[in-house]
């Protein structure tokens, strides 16, 4: 019988283990340019710390994010 | 090299100012690369923020909303953001000095771990407590790491997995039963694996909501300093960053208190 096992990350993830540390930088640099097509969607969120989206101009509505995102 | 890389070591020029941390952390403990912005917890100290300030000031960023890269704020538990383009790559630098979940003992573990390393990262332990956010995509991260982590009790007390853990409560029944004071779910490992799952999923929801209640303590504080932002950062577009840094230190003396209670860890 086949022994599963919880699995929390892909195998192309995981993968990163057998690679040197030149060709992590250069697949993490990679990666990184790759995600700058999301930049338009997040640009007005935050990813670490305690702050979450940045605030409404009430000035210039178009240029911030929309009232209804905020929290 | 990588930016993070890059900018770690010119953050730690000289003496060790800043800990790479988050996504990027995850990335050198070669799991996954699952994040484009990068974090760092900073050495709580005014040579450390301004020497960090005048490294970002070379790569012409700009300050995002947040808190002022000031000790004052950071040792309140708030987060300070900055932004710049670097190659045609949007680089986002955020920083704290007291990163949730990690206590004063925790903190200086990893300051004393950090000394004199290359490129100092977080430890998988401080990782997975910082990851106890409110993604659920975190919680595959904390998974990976514990199995990651060299000492049993630190497994037993951030796996996310209720078949690693059958297999560490039957190799340590002792350890397993002193730690379920900490951490309730190993309690319930005598119950079998789906009554274990199902405390896992309402272990990860109630951590989830207490990272809510913790932003949302943030986030009443921020109020004011939220409604002073747009034209304070209009004040700021056309100044250097070292300017715009004194302009809005002065201007957060009034809008952003610097301690929240309830707020750190």
């Amino acid at each position: 019988m086949t022994e599963f096992r919880d699995e929390f990350l892909s195998e192309e993830d995981l993968d990163l283990q057998n690679l040197t540390d030149e060709e992590l930088e250069a697949v993490w640099t990679a990666w990184l340019y790759q995600a700058q097509i999301t930049n338009d969607e997040d640009r007005y969120t935050y990813s670490h710390g305690v702050f979450t989206h940045e605030p409404v101009d009430e000035a210039n509505p178009e240029s911030g994010p929309l009232k209804d995102k905020l929290p | 090299m990588s930016i993070y890389l890059e900018l770690t070591r010119k953050f730690n020029h000289g003496r060790t100012r800043a800990i790479l941390a988050g996504g990027q952390a995850v990335v050198l403990h070669r799991l996954a690369i699952m994040s484009k912005d990068g974090d760092w917890i900073l050495r709580e100290e005014s040579e450390s923020t301004e020497y960090v300030l005048s490294i970002l000031e070379e790569y012409g960023a700009r300050y995002r909303f947040g808190a002022p890269l000031d000790v004052r704020w950071l040792a309140g538990g708030w987060s300070s953001h900055l932004e710049f383009q670097r190659q045609g790559m949007r680089v986002r630098t955020d920083f704290v000095t007291r990163p949730p979940r990690l206590d004063e003992d925790s903190l200086q573990r990893v300051w004393r771990g950090a000394e004199g390393q290359d490129v100092p990262f977080l430890g998988a332990v401080e990782l997975a407590n910082m990851k106890k956010t409110n993604r659920e995509k975190d919680y595959a991260v904390i998974g990976e790491l514990a199995r990651k982590m060299s000492d049993v009790d630190d497994q037993l007390l951030h796996s996310r997995s209720a078949r690693d853990l059958i297999g560490l409560v039957e190799q340590y029944p002792d350890r397993a039963r002193r730690l379920a004071e900490k951490r309730p779910v190993l309690a319930m490992i005598g119950q079998g694996r789906e009554a274990l799952e199902a405390a896992l999923d309402a272990e990860r929801r109630r951590l989830i909501r207490t990272n809510e209640e913790r932003l949302g303590r943030y986030l009443d504080a921020s109020r004011p300093w939220a409604a002073m932002w747009p034209s304070l950062s209009r004040q700021m577009e056309e100044l250097t960053l070292s300017a715009a840094h004194r302009l809005m230190v002065c201007q957060a003396e009034t809008g952003l208190p610097f301690l929240v209670p309830g707020g750190w860890p």
